[in-house]
């Protein structure tokens, strides 16, 4: 009953649910407040990300006629929960130890998946042909993206397995890492730190990658057709994933806490974890955002196969060797 | 609280653009808030939006040519409520220097309620942006009144 309890207020209040929501529309407020600020505008406010979604559950639901409407949906609500879960399992490091028997990268490569299994679900429903193309687009991405992830996972995997004996365990490779230093400072990792800092604005479509929802070629693709309180649980979904895969790689690469002990030192560590996304989301997302355009569909993928995956594969390689 | 919502929900104005068959200066005046710094219209916490069904205020620019004519009030009825529709230049209220020519029906107005008219040919960027601001208070307007139900 109390693992119930608890895999419940993971999910609902910390660190998924209402922290990774807020956390979500902070993060995305400073992308956008920044991203203005580079390109010498004034920007929106910070909180404008709420401001949206308040707007967006005022507004009518329109579905179209010829669309499938259960899928249609039942789509943003399954991306929504999936990403839920997902934030559910993510530790922090000095906070939270993920939830017992949850934290593996395992789990984390079937849930991570989700939210573009949501959008294709919403492009392929929505009987539109740009939904159709965006959700074409989001699959060839996904499996290129999909593929430097794996390879830095097991990068960390045998690393971290080669010392310790756990190969997948989150909360082991966190311990490692308390123990050894971050991976990022690791030069054996260093490639595979790359490549998963690349695998974030792919997997978000920010910069390079803005390909299946990219509005002036598909018109946001599988969102075109959706309005009102649906859109609203769509960005809501973006936000959380924002969250997940920043603390993923903030997990995998520079885990550790402030300072050790419990009382206002969680607060600390809590404020230091919140801090190390920012920066993570300046560089991966903000920057990458402001300084280029977009890559075609083929380009974006080949960037994937021939340059992200070769580096993490490099690290893999190293980490055997070294085992 | 669906006081305080209505008061928050109009400081989130997406735009939506229709071309009714404009001769394009009205639409790169549009551009030019959109895309130069100085006009920066995101810090109304506006975005230009590509598709109608994400959009609160319409900008309606052109004559509305006959050609064109029931495309306009198709993607017009595919924007979901409350939504508020603003003419930007003089061709869409009187045809402007199009209004005797062959491909020219009615005025906009007969067949789509306009709220905001921005004249000028084409109007400042200044003043789209005005518009748009005017747009929104209409908008706030009929939240608190609540006439656009959602019927």
């Amino acid at each position: 009953m109390t693992d119930i309890l608890e895999a419940a207020f993971a999910i609902l209040i910390f660190p998924g649910g209402l922290f990774a929501l807020a956390l979500g529309l902070f993060l995305k407020g400073t992308d956008r407040k920044v991203l203005a600020r580079l390109q010498r505008r004034v920007g929106p406010p910070l909180y404008q990300p709420v401001l949206d979604i308040i707007k967006l559950m005022t507004k009518e639901t329109l579905i179209p006629s010829t669309a499938n409407e259960v899928a249609f949906r039942l789509a943003p609500v399954l991306g929504l929960t999936g990403v839920l879960v997902t934030a559910a399992v993510m530790p922090i490091g000095g906070v939270w130890s993920g939830v017992n028997g949850l934290g593996d990268l395992l789990i984390l490569l079937y849930l991570l998946p989700i939210p573009a299994m949501g959008l294709m679900l919403a492009g392929g429903a929505s009987s539109s042909p740009y939904g159709a193309l965006g959700f074409s687009r989001e699959m060839c991405l996904m499996f290129a993206y999909e593929m430097p992830l794996i390879a830095s996972f097991l990068a960390v995997a045998v690393r971290v397995g080669g010392a310790t004996g756990s190969l997948l365990s989150l909360p082991a490779i966190m311990d490692y890492q308390f123990q050894h230093g971050p991976l990022l400072f690791d030069p054996v990792m260093l490639p595979a730190a790359l490549a998963l800092i690349l695998f974030i604005p792919g997997t978000m479509g920010s910069g390079l990658f803005d390909i299946p929802e990219a509005e002036p070629e598909v018109i946001e693709g599988p969102l075109l057709e959706y309005s009102g309180p649906l859109l609203a649980v769509f960005h809501l979904m973006s936000v959380v994933k924002l969250v997940v895969v920043l603390e993923l790689a903030v997990a995998l690469l520079c885990p550790n806490p402030l300072v050790a002990g419990g009382g206002a030192g969680v607060l600390a560590n809590l404020a230091w974890h919140i801090c190390k996304c920012l920066v993570l989301l300046m560089v991966s997302v903000t920057c990458f955002r402001a300084a280029t355009g977009r890559l075609r569909l083929d380009q974006g993928f080949s960037f994937f196969v021939k340059y992200t995956s070769p580096l993490a594969l490099v690290s893999l390689g190293l980490a055997f060797m070294l085992r | 609280m669906l006081q305080f919502l209505s008061k928050l929900a109009p400081r989130s104005p997406w735009i939506y653009r229709i071309n009714a068959g404009s001769c394009n200066g009205c639409d790169v005046e549009m551009a030019t808030t959109a895309l130069i710094p100085r006009y920066d219209v995101e810090r109304l916490g506006c975005k230009y939006c590509g598709s109608p069904r994400h959009a609160d205020v319409v900008l309606i620019s052109g004559p509305l040519t006959l050609r064109v004519r029931d495309k306009v009030l198709r993607v017009y009825n595919e924007i979901p409520h409350p939504k508020v529709t603003v003419a930007v230049g003089v061709c869409p209220v009187s045809g402007g220097c199009f209004r005797d020519g062959y491909s020219v029906g009615a005025d906009i107005d007969h067949y789509i309620p306009l709220d905001v008219i921005v004249p000028g040919c084409p109007p400042r960027p200044q003043a789209i942006m005005e518009g748009v601001l005017k747009a929104v208070e209409v908008w706030r307007a009929r939240l608190e009144e609540g006439i656009c139900s959602h019927s």
